[in-house]
């Protein structure tokens, strides 16, 4: 059988290799095309012959590598990982549309850079062997790292190095948790192994509670600082701001973090010794992130900057309903992240439209766009109501998930976060009236509507979003399966 | 037979002397000329205990440290003379650029 | 096959009307009109239909379900509620439509406007039809977007896009509740269901709902050292959504903002598609609410309170739809009061509620189209330069008195003579009476009095100022085109007799609503439950009391005609800045500098939102003065490196030396 989510990692990685080496934009951005639809027909074949009734990996491939250490190279998806790398393998090719007819240096770089995130994202979904999984979440920082630097904003340079500094240290402790897991397993079993359904089967073996604690903890800290959610979120604004575009975009589609918390955290939460403890971390950052980011959005002048912090806000339905421990709210904070990767998508491409066509992305200075920019106004009026929760698209599906979910557990934390549920339309409104609506600025020049790539490309995203909200099942089903079997641990150990 | 403590004792004068010369001098060439003295009292406890012990192998490596040194030696006054070239002094207090 | 089976095509039309029109409305004339008026149209058909068979047979209600994700289903309910309301929505949405045609033609979006208000009508139409509560409130929801989007349609004014903002945010808050409310019941369903929910049973259909209303009763939540029912929580937090979108106070404030949009859209707003969502959810959870002690007598004393609260600022309105628009929000008010009077009459509340809601929906469009019209035609909507239209605009001015006197509550008790809008009222007084003899509680008896009072003098106060006397400013204008004249007719003909026609059989019908194949609700046993005792049927009160409410519609008359008509009394007295009471209500109760000023701008925005950026700030300053310390660490450090040879060696030599110490203090220990 075809070895076929090598193919997903790997063709993106040797397409990028391939990429630098062409001279003209032409040939860059076709190279990039090329292979990122070459990732969205094979997954879309592999999420056909998905069984999504089953909570096992599937399409597994598994090698020796190192032996001695317990190194595989193992590779499979779950219903927590397949609608991540299916967001990934939709949004890249249009993505790449997005930017057909954009003017920057070097492009064969940055498209290489685009294809390199692509495939370390979805090297870090369909990687079973810590070891794997920790080399593609490494190769993850580098491409951004670099596109924030070289085709950044005014302070590329402190966000990028910010950004890679913070994270970069965040995964340095989740390696701390990943060697305790290992070392710990391996003298309670007397076998080492870096397999990572192994290794979550193995966890409970641990002795010492106090070891337990410390390896979620340490797992946790990576992944929530990467999430990202308050009060880790300082890099992400930033990054997310000063990234050109293309990047912002990469950035939001790099779901690691929330995946590492469903993947990892939640299979060992139950057998920690206080993971009481632990759900009420999870579920306070997360109620705090979801007022917290509407109000800092609220604040904020840049429109750009504004969609970052509703990112904060958005991250946190992720880690409340993680810890809703209902299947619902977990499958809820699930769907979340499949959900804001594509509005998120959608809102930074316009407003990096905004950007380059009115030359600013000062709310108060911009204003009757819509006007001369009836389509991007559309979308965009589709993609924000979409974040602030209306029902029929998928942010609706999400959030009401897991507020129902994670109520039954969780009541106080919830109703927190149902006080964020105006501000966050307030914030979003008073956006689109500021840039959107209004007298025209005269003083903004000639503004033209988004060309034709541009439109296809955020067009069929929009369509996504609303089909997804209508008809939720393609993907939710699988997580709800996934939700369902962590829900069931947790049962057994009666938390 | 000459007691090891003699060896011993002279090696530690010398090593003693190239030390002081060491931090003292402010001459690229004297500040060689003592490491050499330190490097050579090394090799004169190497050769003391080595025939102390009837053990050759720490005669083979005085022969190595020797040659070692002369290497050093060569690259060193090499350094010294580019120097001197382009500024006209071997007096090393006024290379202080790798500082900070 | 049935004519139920199509049901499910009622909302379906209008949404494929949107999207048509949508696309292609700008390549038809009149914006693709047509596509969006032949839907509704056949959506009233088939809801016209249902309901003739409905009335044919009560208690077979239509009910399809469908598994959408999760526990939660998507489906369609067409009982007699359900029925009427359809038939109403789609009746008053279509006659808007064609009336659109005429009063749109000259925007240049004018498909874009059709194609919202089909998605409107459709959004209205799917919530009436929803059979569990997740899907009302999406619809819900929608409805509030597309009142956004026809609120600010004229978005290049910056006042429209405000006021489209406003009433999407203050709906909103009502939505949050709603919402926490379907999110407590969730949560409590899923208890009394143990965390296993069985493939095929959807926990937030109303039949399933309404099945363990028992069990959601006994279970308390401790509120600040009270005992509170988790029943009365859910129904509470259910009303304050129907507070929101029914314009009920305090968050009423969005509705006379409202009216920055087009004229159309401020009658399918107040009259069909949205303002009534709220009252029809309280009338659709109706068994919840009785069962829930204490909640009906919020619903009854804030219905009152509403009623005359808006009634007072619509007197001192100059602004033609801005009266109207307090009217309406005076009106929602009844109709609450009507559903709160349940504590006393049991289910018969709701059909009393919803009846004033479709009399009121005849004639608030009316008014709202009449006002469009001379809008239309004179170009002004202040009162003050108006006067004397009914010479130039006779159709106009006759179907506005006709809709006047059924807001007014013309008619004479006891026959079947009298306005549409006399029948329902005065019911919802009568019930108002009863609520006080059986419960000892007048105070909305008497408010809804004096509120009938006031309504009477308002309405007739725009008649007058509008239609009567001598033109004050020279306007032009002529009557409107026929596609305007022949929905106002129409709508006149029912706005007089459409109550008379129906009233008892409606409230029969209406009442059949919780006792079908669908729910069979006790709802005696349940007002047990919710510690009311129901009283009497209506219609044994006092001969006074039965003629109150025409006695002040007439006060109200003459009052406005004394004043306004004769201007007996020179108002230029009364109306001036240095009166406190007019300041105070032409202000409006100060709830813009309240609520806008106050609360949002400089609480929430100044307040929260900058000290929350502060805060933000402070995590940034955290993150880069750990970086800034390492930085200068690692300055001081390097001071070490002086670049001198001898420093160096110095230092290798001290380190030996320590070394050497270390080593020999280390021997001696061990």
């Amino acid at each position: 059988m075809l070895p076929i989510l090598s193919l997903i990692v790997l063709i993106p990685l040797i397409f990028a290799a391939l990429t630098l080496l062409t001279k003209t934009k032409q040939q860059a951005r076709a190279m990039a095309l090329v292979a990122t639809v070459a990732v969205l027909v094979l997954t879309m074949y592999m999420y056909f012959n998905f069984d999504s009734t089953i909570a096992e990996n599937q399409f597994v491939e598994m090698y020796q590598w190192v032996p001695s250490l317990g190194i595989t190279y193992h590779l499979g998806v779950d219903g927590i990982a397949m609608p991540l790398i299916l967001l990934n393998a939709i949004v890249l090719p249009f993505l790449i549309l997005f930017t057909w007819n954009d003017e920057r240096k070097s492009p064969n770089r940055f498209y290489a850079l685009i294809l390199a995130t692509e495939g370390a994202a979805i090297g870090v979904f369909a990687a079973l062997d810590f070891f794997l999984f920790y080399i593609f979440w490494e190769l993850t920082l580098i491409p951004l790292f670099f596109m924030v630097s070289i085709w950044g904003g005014p302070n590329k340079h402190h966000a990028s190095i910010k950004f890679f500094i913070y994270t970069h240290v965040a995964s340095l402790v989740m390696l701390l948790g990943i060697f305790g897991l290992y070392f710990a397993a391996w003298e309670a079993t007397g076998t080492p192994s870096l397999d990572i359904p192994y290794l979550l089967s193995q966890f409970q073996f641990i002795e010492s509670g106090l070891m337990k604690d410390m390896i979620v903890l340490a797992l946790l800290f990576g992944f929530i600082v990467k999430l990202p959610v308050f009060p880790f979120h300082s890099w992400q604004p930033d990054a997310y701001t000063e990234a050109p575009t293309a990047g912002s975009v990469l950035f939001v589609m790099l779901k690691i973090g929330g995946y590492g918390i469903f993947k990892i955290v939640l299979p060992l939460l139950p057998f920690t010794a206080s993971p009481g403890l632990m759900i009420n971390i999870l579920a306070a950052v997360g109620a705090i992130s979801i007022i917290y980011g509407a109000f800092a959005a609220l604040a904020q002048k840049d429109l750009k900057r504004m969609i970052a912090y509703s990112s904060v806000s958005h991250m946190g339905y992720v880690t409340l309903g993680a810890a809703g421990m209902v299947s619902l709210s977990v499958s809820g904070a699930m769907f979340q992240q499949f959900s804001h990767g594509l509005i998120m998508s959608v809102m930074f491409m316009a407003s990096g439209v905004i950007n380059s066509t009115a030359g600013t992305r000062i709310m108060n200075d911009l204003g009757g766009l819509a006007q001369r920019m009836p389509k991007l106004a559309v979308i965009m009026v589709l993609t924000f109501m979409a974040s602030l929760g209306l029902p029929g698209l998928t942010g609706f599906i999400a959030e009401v998930s897991v507020l129902a979910g994670s109520f039954v557990n969780l009541p106080a934390y919830v109703i927190i976060a149902l006080l964020a549920i105006v501000i966050t339309a307030a914030y979003h409104l008073w956006a689109l009236q500021r840039t959107m609506f209004g007298v025209f600025n005269e003083k903004l020049g000639t503004i033209v509507d988004i060309n034709g790539y541009q439109t296809l490309s955020m067009g069929i995203i929009a369509i996504l979003i609303l089909y997804f909200g209508l008809n939720p099942s393609p993907v939710l089903d699988m997580m709800l399966t996934n939700s369902e079997n962590i829900i069931s641990l947790m049962a057994v150990m009666g938390v | 037979m000459i007691p090891i403590e003699l060896y011993v004792g002279l090696a530690v004068i010398i090593f003693t002397i190239g030390l002081y010369g060491f931090m003292t001098q402010r001459s690229g060439i004297r500040m060689l000329m003592s490491v050499e003295l330190m490097l050579n009292s090394a090799n004169l406890n190497l050769v003391a205990f080595s025939s102390y012990n009837a053990d050759l192998t720490g005669q083979v490596f005085a022969l190595y440290s020797i040659a070692l040194a002369a290497c050093e030696a060569a690259i060193g006054f090499a350094i010294l003379m580019t120097i001197f070239r382009m500024r006209d002094t071997i007096n090393l207090d006024s290379f202080n650029i790798l500082r900070w | 096959m049935a004519i139920g089976d199509l049901a499910f095509l009622i909302p379906l039309l209008p949404a494929l009307a949107f999207v048509l029109t949508f696309f292609l409305g700008k390549k038809l004339p009149n914006g693709g009109a047509i596509i969006p008026i032949a839907a509704i149209a056949t959506s009233f058909v088939i809801s016209l239909l249902i309901t003739l068979n409905l009335l044919q047979n009560p208690g077979e209600v239509i009910t399809q379900s469908y598994s959408w994700f999760a526990m939660f289903n998507l489906g369609i309910l067409v009982d007699p509620l359900a029925a009427v309301m359809l038939t109403m929505v789609t009746f008053v949405s279509l006659l808007i439509h064609i009336y659109s045609v005429g009063y749109m033609s000259h925007d240049r979006s004018q498909s874009r406007y059709f194609a919202e208000t089909a998605l409107f009508t459709a959004s209205m139409l799917s919530l009436i039809l929803s059979d569990n509560i997740l899907q009302l409130f999406i619809s819900w929801e929608l409805v509030g977007v597309c009142s956004y989007l026809l609120i600010g349609f004229w978005y290049q004014k910056p006042a429209a896009a405000t006021a489209a903002k406003k009433a999407f945010l203050t709906t909103r808050i009502g939505d949050v509740m709603f919402l926490a409310g379907i999110v407590i019941l969730f949560s409590d369903l899923f208890k009394i269901f143990n965390g296993t929910i069985p493939d095929g049973v959807f926990i937030m259909r109303f039949d399933e709902i309404f099945a363990h209303i028992p069990e959601l009763a006994a279970m308390n939540a401790n509120i600040l050292g009270m005992e509170v029912s988790h029943i009365t929580i859910i129904t509470l937090l259910f009303f304050g959504g129907a507070v929101g979108k029914s314009g009920q106070f305090p968050l009423h404030v969005w509705l006379p903002d409202a009216m920055e949009g087009p004229t159309t859209v401020s009658a399918l707003i107040h009259a069909a598609t949205m303002v009534t969502a709220g009252v029809y959810l309280v009338a659709r959870t109706f068994p919840m609410f009785i069962a829930a002690p204490d909640t009906l007598l919020v619903v009854a004393y804030l219905g009152a309170f509403t009623a005359i609260f808006a009634a007072t600022m619509g007197i001192v309105m100059n602004d033609l739809k801005r009266v109207l628009a307090y009217s309406t929000i005076s009106q929602l008010g009844y109709m609450m009061l009507g559903l709160g009077i349940g504590a006393a009459i049991g289910a018969e509340a709701v059909g009393m509620s919803i009846f004033h809601l479709i009399n009121h929906a005849f004639f608030k469009a009316l008014l709202f189209l009449c006002a469009g019209s001379v809008i239309h035609a004179v170009g002004t909507h202040d009162m003050r330069q108006l006067g004397g239209v009914a010479k130039v605009m006779p159709i106009t001015a006759a179907t506005m008195i006709i809709a006047a006197l059924s807001l007014a509550g013309f008619g004479i008790p006891g026959t079947i003579f009298g306005t549409s809008g006399f029948f329902s009222k005065d019911a919802i007084i009568e019930g108002a009476y009863l609520f006080g003899e059986s419960s000892g509680m007048w105070i909305p008896y008497v408010l809804s009095i004096v509120a009938a009072l006031l309504t009477s003098i308002y309405i007739f106060r725009l008649i007058f100022m509008t239609f009567f006397g001598k033109p004050r400013t020279d306007y032009g204008g002529h009557e409107s085109h026929a596609s305007m004249t022949i929905p106002l007719s129409i709508l006149a003909l029912l706005a007089l007799f459409f109550g008379g026609l129906t009233s008892r059989r409606f409230n029969d019908f209406v009442s059949e609503t919780f006792g079908n194949n669908f729910v069979n609700m006790n709802i005696p046993e349940l007002a047990e439950m919710g510690g009311y005792h129901l009283a009497a049927h209506v219609g044994h009160e006092p001969v006074l009391i039965l003629w109150m409410p025409l006695i002040v519609a007439v006060a109200g008359l003459l009052i406005a005609y004394l004043i306004y008509g004769l201007k007996v009394v020179n108002m230029d007295n009364l109306v001036s800045r240095n009166n406190p009471v007019y300041k105070l209500l032409y202000n409006r109760y100060y709830q813009n500098a309240i609520f806008t000023d106050f609360i949002s701008v400089k609480i929430i925005y100044e307040g929260f939102a900058f000290a929350v950026r502060s805060i933000d700030r402070g995590f940034d300053w955290v993150v880069n003065w750990i970086s800034d310390v390492t930085i200068e660490t690692g300055d001081s450090l390097r001071q070490f490196q002086t670049g001198v040879i001898q420093t160096y060696a110095t230092a290798v030599v001290a380190g030996v030396g320590l070394l050497i110490v270390l080593i020999k203090v280390i021997m001696e220990v061990i």
